[in-house]
């Protein structure tokens, strides 16, 4: 067809809309008429994010990437596809405690040894790993009022691997104002650490001596929740879950040794390197129970303010390593206009040590059964303040970026300072910065 | 559209939004839903729709005797005066017909004197097909307002404009009630007149290859839905499927059409009225609706 | 084990107590935004809970999905 009459005809064709349209007008009154906005449902809804986690001291830093895509099938099925990539660098306590002169110890794969200055905390610098995440879900509506969940999950990284399984079912009532839900997860785990895992109780070996270690490791961690979500009226609803969890098999942390001391001086107990290297000082490995059984009670409440939404929850934990803990988490969404917004957030959260945590092993008494120095184990408080903005772009997509200061404090219990121990700062205190940026979008 | 004899009630029930204001009208099956508005004003406002909707069925009803449109096909070719409602009609289809080049035609009606699309393979002779041919056309049709005049033996239907016609008429009612967000559904042709505050926007299917699945799910925050389908009534005959859409300029199927056409547009009339067109346009239907620059889905 | 069967005597009574609160279907306006939902945000809330798990002594208290690292 010649060009100026292929132009003409489709300069017809577009302005044919535009005349129906007029003529439209025309038969039914402006007023009927409103600018038309269909689009079709996307399919696919992506959510990723870039994580910076840095604690001071020249301590554990990640650099981690997060994506959690889902597609959505008719009838409200969904596949959720969940990938997350960590790389961390840094050093982590060792478990050992400071001393006035410098210490050294041997590298966990028992190839090399590090050396600590005089008054530093012994921090063990071996690791640079990175772990590799896994989950896919589905979710599926079944018998008019309920919702079905299952799910795998997997993650390695190059001391660990872990597979699991996780199912969940969830019921509407009263209207829908009332949700109950059971769902159980079974994890099993395999510790291959690095060098072998160490007998519990023996102490660090010379350079090159690997003497004390033993294969790879299992964990096999059962999970239940039991919960109940209850709309209260048009601006609050709140949820209360019941959760057991019990894990048996290799709890310790390969890696944590706790210090020998003297009863009386509370100095570690010294020893002579090997010609390779080795420890300065006696380190004996942590041992844990291989057993761990814990019970948390969690409510969570969300109550709607004129548009501001204030997000406040609390959990409680017992466990029979006579850990007890509390978390209060409070976050307030305070919109800006209506693209934006502006969330702080509040969290404290403490704990009591487990009945084996110790500081440091007495070498005049006999020792205990089980033991560990891990300050995770130990008696702190966490504090952790921080600030979320964010916003939609041009296209409806979603963006944040928040940054949050964590504080972790702890004391050791009066009666495990022993002598010298008690003019030293022995409870490694963390601060932490995290900050994230996070985009979510759809096709 | 049916015969008046189907029974007239407005039933109210929960729907997933509030509620629903159900009745049946121009042979499908109607339905009102309003977001945020309770039983009494659901029912209130759902009686005023469905009252909008069966007077337009009455009024443009080839079955009713003394409506204007008996009045009209009865004439015999004598002039007939029509109320300001059926004059805007008429001029919306003459205005349809010229932009369209004759491929809509109101007068096209009578062509279902001799095709049947019962899926049986009785197609009309060539000869049968042309003598109805005679007496299609608006050509012949003198329409100076408010005054029509047919020639003896034509007939005029609004059956392609009257349903999304009454979709746009009944949601001005919803809009003019002031009770937020509300949708109207008569069998597919819809019209919303604003976002539900509660899910983002009204969830529409369109219906796919079977007879009950849902192909696609459509957000619709505001504007209209209408759809054109050929996938049903049709005949086959000799391995060729006619589609049960007639070209009233040779009296014959148009060739090709798509098995559905969706269109969304800023009301339900303009909507149906760009299906409608597409579909006439047969196998350019998709090339059609892309150089109208609208949203649609296609199935073939 | 006593407590334990108190507090899931406690949910389950709750739920039954339960009945009488609520809303109707057209006044779920509020409840139906994102940010009234119990997980909001599901990666900041997977991402804390990992930090947490690998830092404290306790974990989870909301519906899990796909934890375990070699952090603890």
């Amino acid at each position: 067809m010649p060009s100026a009459a292929a132009d003409a005809a489709a300069t017809d064709m577009t302005t044919l809309n535009r005349k129906l349209a007029a003529a439209t007008c025309a038969l039914l009154g402006s007023a009927l008429v409103t600018p038309v906005d269909a689009r079709e449902e996307p399919d696919w809804d992506f959510n990723t994010s870039l994580l910076y986690y840095g604690e001071d001291g020249d301590r554990v830093q990640d650099l981690s990437f997060k994506s959690l895509s889902r597609r959505l099938f008719t009838d409200d099925r969904t596949l959720s596809i969940g990938l997350t990539v960590d790389t961390l660098t840094g050093a982590t306590p060792s478990g050992a405690i400071r001393q006035d002169i410098p210490q050294t110890f041997t590298r966990p794969s028992g190839n090399g040894s590090y050396e600590v200055p005089a008054d530093e905390l012994p921090l063990d610098d071996t690791f640079k790993d990175t772990r590799l995440a896994l989950t896919l879900g589905w979710r599926q509506p079944v018998f008019e009022k309920g919702l079905f969940d299952v799910g795998v999950s997997a993650s390695k990284e190059y001391d660990y691997l872990h597979t699991g399984l996780n199912a969940s079912y969830a019921h509407d009532f009263n209207n829908r104002n009332t949700t109950v839900s059971a769902g159980f997860a079974f994890a099993k785990d395999s510790i291959e650490a690095v060098g072998g895992a160490p007998i519990p109780f023996t102490a660090m070996r010379d350079v090159g001596d690997l003497g004390n270690r033993q294969g790879d490791q299992d964990k096999d961690v059962l999970d239940f929740v039991l919960g109940v979500t209850q709309v209260v009226s048009r601006d609050l609803l709140f949820q209360v879950n019941y959760s057991y969890s019990r894990s048996e098999g290799y709890l310790n942390n390969p890696y944590k040794v706790l210090s020998l001391v003297d009863g009386v001086t509370g100095d570690t107990v010294q020893r002579t390197p090997g010609p390779e290297g080795g420890p300065s000082g006696v380190f004996l490995f942590e041992g844990r129970p291989e057993e761990r059984t814990q019970h948390s009670l969690y409510a969570q409440a969300k109550y709607n303010m004129s548009g501001k939404v204030l997000d406040v929850s609390y959990r409680y934990m017992t466990d029979d390593w006579e850990i007890d803990s509390h978390t209060i988490d409070l976050r307030y969404r305070w919109p800006i206009g209506d693209r934006s917004y502006l969330e702080p957030h509040l969290r404290f959260y403490t704990q009591t040590e487990a009945d084996f945590y110790r500081l440091s092993l007495d070498d005049s008494v006999a020792l205990p059964a089980f033991a560990s120095s891990d300050y995770r184990m130990g008696n702190f408080d966490g504090t952790t303040v921080g600030l979320k903005y964010g916003w939609k772009t041009r296209n409806d997509n979603e963006m944040s970026v928040r940054v949050e200061w964590y504080m972790q404090s702890g004391t050791v219990p009066a009666d495990q300072v022993i002598g010298n121990q008690a003019g030293r700062d022995n409870y490694p205190d963390l601060n932490a910065l995290i900050a994230q940026f996070s985009y979510r979008f759809s096709n | 559209m049916a015969k008046v004899s189907v029974e007239r009630r407005v039933e109210i029930a929960p729907a997933d939004n509030g509620w629903a204001g159900r009745f049946t009208a121009m042979g499908s099956p109607c339905e009102v839903l309003l977001d945020e508005a309770g039983q009494d004003l659901t029912c209130n406002v759902s009686t005023d729709v469905a009252a909008e909707a069966w007077r337009i069925e009455d009024k443009f009803s080839r079955y009713l005797d003394g409506n204007i449109i008996k009045r009209i096909n009865k004439a015999a070719g004598t002039p007939v005066e029509v109320d300001e409602e059926t004059a805007k009609l008429l001029d919306f289809a003459a205005t349809l017909h010229e932009l369209s080049e004759g491929r809509f035609d109101i007068t096209s009606g009578v062509l279902r004197e001799v095709w049947q699309f019962d899926g049986s393979d009785r197609i009309p002779d060539v000869a049968v097909v042309a003598a109805v041919l005679e007496r299609v056309g608006w050509g012949r049709v003198a329409w100076q307002r408010p005054v029509l005049t047919l020639e003896p033996g034509m007939e005029i239907d609004f059956g392609g404009i009257g349903k999304e016609y009454a979709v746009d008429r009944c949601a001005g009612i919803i809009r003019d009630a002031r009770c937020g967000a509300g949708l109207v559904n008569f069998g597919g042709d819809l019209a919303a007149t604003g976002a539900p505050q509660q899910r983002p926007a009204w969830k529409v299917g369109i219906e796919g290859e079977a007879a009950d699945s849902t192909d696609k799910l459509i957000d619709l925050r505001a504007g209209a839905l209408a759809t054109s389908g050929d996938a049903r009534r049709f005949l086959l005959c000799d391995g060729v499927r006619y589609g049960h859409i007639l070209d009233p300029r040779t009296g014959w199927p148009v060739q090709d059409a798509p098995g559905s056409v969706t269109v969304a547009a800023d009301s339900c009339t303009q909507a149906g009225m760009l299906s409608t067109l597409a579909m006439l346009q047969g196998g350019k239907a998709e090339a059609f609706l892309e150089e109208q620059g609208v949203t649609y889905w296609v199935r073939q | 084990m006593k407590t334990r069967m108190s507090v899931i005597g406690l949910v389950l009574a709750l739920s039954a107590g339960c009945s009488s609160m609520g809303v109707e279907p057209w006044e779920r306006d509020v409840l139906a935004r994102e940010d009234m939902q119990l997980t909001p945000d599901p990666i900041e809330a997977a991402t804390d809970d990992h930090i947490y798990f690998s830092k404290e002594a306790s974990s989870g208290g909301r519906a899990f999905g796909g934890g375990g690292c070699g952090c603890n």
